[in-house]
């Protein structure tokens, strides 16, 4: 087995581990703001994938408008995920297992909804950038290419944000105290509003980003989604830098596992690692530091 | 006289009772595959209720326990000739030998979610070896030509034969889930179910009654495991034939979470109101066709929405529901 | 400017607080008094939005509060500095005192705020890029309090300032707030220390498990026999 074959490996592992850290840090976001699990969170995904498609093909759209379009449609679904189903459940006996079922209510529902009405048939849409770099030897793609740098700008954006606007800090705020928050007058339902529109459009930049790779159907979300939860609980519930090592772990272990073993294999090896760091570190990587 | 007997668990034999006389009532082959399945559900949904409900562990990888339970029994039956009989408690003590393995990490966890996702983690894992282990179980293909439960005497009707009936299944079914309840139903007025909801409430609490919490989680989370392995195994000699898909995939796990939660979390009948509730709707939301399982999404945030402590609570009067 | 009316407030089915009425004026000190449980806390979370009423009304400047979403509450003017502070452990002091200038009335002057505040407490400017969270006692009461102020209050709230502080660091607080006082705001301060909040307070009501039973002049109820004897312990 070659070095070049290695590191194209866990190159492919980075752009897996990119996919997942975009997912995962919005459920991570979700748990630290709202402290609940988001089961619909695939299906923002599975949206984002049938919004760019339709954005390309249908509506004719050049990728760069196309992308933020399918980002835009998926945001407006998480809120209004929100407020019809998560904001009457707030503050409301059963909190801890309410938004669990409303969550997976809202999947199914949306899911059937797709399956409805855009079918079941398999959808392709082509690549960005068609073509490939050969740097000593090792093949990348330059969607793949594409996909790490994206994800890596849009994360590096999104922290900056948290860390300096005055948006992020009252989502920090609220998330480490709410009702310190109120009580400094912010609008903590506004900010449950907006943290759900943000990563319903990360899901979906997520799905935009790896459409032109794999296929365009109702259950896209689903397998995901399961992937995302072990990155968040890999690296700490709550912790954004955990969501972002989490991915990459997960990312490169199975990629190296498909080079060493086999791809059948992966998700196992996967799960194990998983549980392997929870035995060892029973709350995750990066704990649940403040963030 | 009748009102005492009535409280102290009497109403149950009435209701079990009851149920027991529908299919003279009505045999058609379709509506007692339906009744049996409500059952089997039932039964599933309130080995999670027992961990969940009355333990306050959110376990979300039940569905290991029910899938190790129904492949253990058809293997040993299909390679060893085992009696689906005894396939029953073997399926069941391997569920519950896998679930003392994974009580172990998992009890280290407080925060719910850990607790959630590393057991599912455990559930992937078994679904991902039923799925690659090819030679053995077939895959995704199925496994196929499980032996139907053998013949037995019983008193009073003779020789009883399973071979292409629903009827004597759905006794079967009947008699694992009386007797299960009855289980519960001592174990939760029992000093250790005392000492389950004393853990529920506050763990520091119970802990300075001297209850040794890490224990009677553990054979809990054993007792729960086992009981969701026997159902396994039962639902394997039923519908004989298993993909990974259909007895270790996640959608299983979401079924017994609805039925549990909008039946009512940590009720007795609770989980048995939802499995009823939802395998009946399903079944006949079927003339619905593509619009069923849209619906069925629809009416899981509409219950949580407006009925948010559970039907049965609603449904029964307080005495029958706890 | 505040105008408290009948008040009742519950607690699920237990009631706390019992037909309470009390007036702040601007440019006050007013201090609500009693034990622990008296009902002072929760008359305070109920001004602020965040719990309430059952019955009676809250005026301010003789707009009604009972039904205005909190966040809008601290917009007009009306700020509390919680029990326990409450600040954000993860994030620095400069942070902390910045999201205190988040309603938008304030966020234009956060500089001349932000002054204001390091001026009054020049330990924070020191602090400012320290973890709120490894903060101790006192300093982080002066976070809490300075917090508040960036949002340029026209009430100041207190809910037990002095409470797990050292006498030293008790003295500087009460200093720091009749100085805030001085400047124009009206505060309306909930201390157990009844002393030290008659000493500086133009005006004091006393509660007892959720009902009022005095009323009257700091100086008047100090130098009360009764009033001395159950809360001063003299």
């Amino acid at each position: 087995m070659s070095p070049g074959l290695v590191v194209e490996q866990i190159f492919n592992g980075l752009v897996s581990g990119a996919i997942y850290a975009l997912m995962a840090s919005g459920l991570s976001l979700i748990w630290g703001t709202l402290k609940m699990l988001n089961f619909a969170h695939g299906e923002f995904y599975m949206l984002g994938g049938f919004g760019v498609y339709f954005a390309l093909l249908l509506g004719g759209l050049p990728p760069l408008v196309a992308v933020p379009v399918a980002m835009l449609g998926a945001a407006v679904v998480g809120m209004l995920l929100e407020r019809l189903v998560i904001h009457p459940l707030l503050d409301k006996p059963g909190w801890d297992v309410s938004p669990i079922i409303a969550t997976l209510g809202a999947s199914i529902l949306l899911q059937n909804l797709a399956l409805h009405l855009w079918g079941e048939r398999f959808k392709n849409i082509p690549y960005y950038i068609e073509g490939g770099v050969n740097l000593f030897g090792i093949r990348m793609a330059w969607q793949r290419v594409l996909i790490v740098a994206v994800t890596v700008v849009v994360i590096v954006v999104v922290v900056a944000a948290l860390r300096r606007s005055r948006w992020g800090m009252a989502l920090r705020a609220t998330a480490q105290d709410r009702d310190a928050a109120v009580l400094a007058g912010i609008d903590v339902y506004a900010v449950y509003l907006w943290t759900l529109g943000l990563t319903a459009a990360l899901a979906a930049l997520a799905a935009a980003m790896l459409a032109p790779i794999y296929s365009i159907n109702p259950w896209m979300g689903t397998a995901l989604l399961l992937k995302a939860f072990i990155v968040c609980v890999l690296g700490g519930l709550g912790s954004l830098e955990g969501a972002i090592l989490g991915g990459v772990l997960l990312g490169t272990t199975e990629s190296l596992t498909v080079l060493l073993w086999s791809s059948e294999w992966k998700d196992v090896v996967a799960f194990v690692l998983l549980i392997l760091v929870l035995w060892v570190r029973p709350a995750g990587l990066m704990g649940t530091r403040e963030w | 006289m009748l009102r005492r007997a009535l409280d102290g668990g009497g109403v149950y034999l009435v209701l079990a009772g009851l149920l027991a006389l529908v299919p003279l009532v009505n045999s058609d082959a379709y509506f007692v595959h339906i009744l049996t399945l409500s059952l089997m559900h039932s039964a599933l949904a309130s080995s999670w209720n027992l961990i969940c409900g009355y333990t306050g562990l959110f376990s979300f990888g039940h569905q290991a326990f029910f899938g190790l339970g129904a492949y253990v029994s058809s293997l040993m039956a299909m390679k060893a000739g085992l009696s689906p009989w005894l396939g029953l408690v073997v399926g069941g003590g391997v569920a519950a030998a896998a679930g003392f393995v994974i009580a172990l990490p998992c009890l280290r966890l407080r925060a719910p979610p850990y607790i959630a996702i590393a057991t599912l983690g455990f559930a992937e894992i078994c679904r991902f070896t039923a799925m690659n282990l090819v030679g053995l179980t077939r895959g995704e293909l199925g496994l196929w030509g499980i032996p139907e439960m053998t013949p037995v005497p019983v008193p009073g009707v003779g020789q009883v034969s399973f071979t292409g009936q629903r009827v004597p299944y759905f006794y079967l079914m009947l008699a694992i889930y009386v007797a299960m309840m009855a289980l519960l139903y001592w174990l939760v007025r029992s000093p250790l179910g005392l000492a389950l909801k004393s853990v529920r409430d506050s763990e520091d609490a119970a802990e300075s009654l001297g209850v040794d919490i890490v224990r009677t989680k553990i054979l809990i989370f054993v007792l729960s495991s086992f009981l969701a392995g026997v159902v396994g195994a039962f639902y394997a000699h039923y519908v004989l034939i298993l993909t990974p898909s259909s007895v270790l995939s996640v959608g299983v796990m979401i079924e017994i979470v609805a039925m549990t939660l909008i039946g009512g979390l940590g009720t007795f009948l609770g989980p048995t109101v939802g499995a009823f509730g939802i395998t009946l709707l399903l079944e006949y939301m079927r003339v619905l066709g593509d619009y069923r399982l849209l619906i069925y999404g629809a009416l899981l945030i509409a219950i949580i929405l407006f009925i948010p402590e559970g039907i049965a609570k609603r449904l029964l009067p307080r005495r029958v529901a706890l | 400017m505040l105008d408290v009316r009948g008040l009742d407030v519950l607690y699920g089915d237990v009631q706390v607080v019992w037909d309470l009425s009390f007036t702040v004026d601007a440019g006050e000190i007013v201090t609500l008094l009693g034990a622990n449980g008296a009902g002072k806390s929760t008359t305070l979370k109920t001004i602020s939005g965040l719990l309430r009423p059952r019955r009676g009304h809250i005026l301010f400047d003789g707009v009604s509060l009972e039904t205005v979403p909190p966040d809008r509450i601290v917009g007009m003017g009306v700020l509390q500095v919680p029990e326990g502070r409450r600040l954000w452990p993860g994030m620095t002091v400069l942070e902390n005192l910045r999201l205190g200038a988040y309603p938008k009335g304030a966020r234009g002057e956060e500089g001349a705020s932000l002054e204001a505040v390091f001026s009054l407490f020049p330990v924070l400017a020191e602090r400012r890029g320290q973890l709120a969270g490894t903060l101790s006692g006192g300093e982080q009461q002066m976070l809490a309090i300075g917090r508040a102020l960036m949002a340029r209050p026209r009430l100041l709230m207190l809910d037990e300032p002095s409470l797990g502080l050292a006498p030293k660091v008790i003295e500087r607080i009460f200093e720091v707030i009749q100085d805030v006082s001085r400047r124009g705001v009206t505060v309306l301060l909930v201390e157990q220390n009844a002393h030290l909040a008659l000493s500086v307070a133009n005006r004091a009501y006393i509660l007892e498990t959720g009902h009022l039973v005095r009323a009257g002049a700091g100086s008047e109820l100090l130098a009360d026999a009764d009033v001395r004897r159950a809360y001063l312990g003299v």
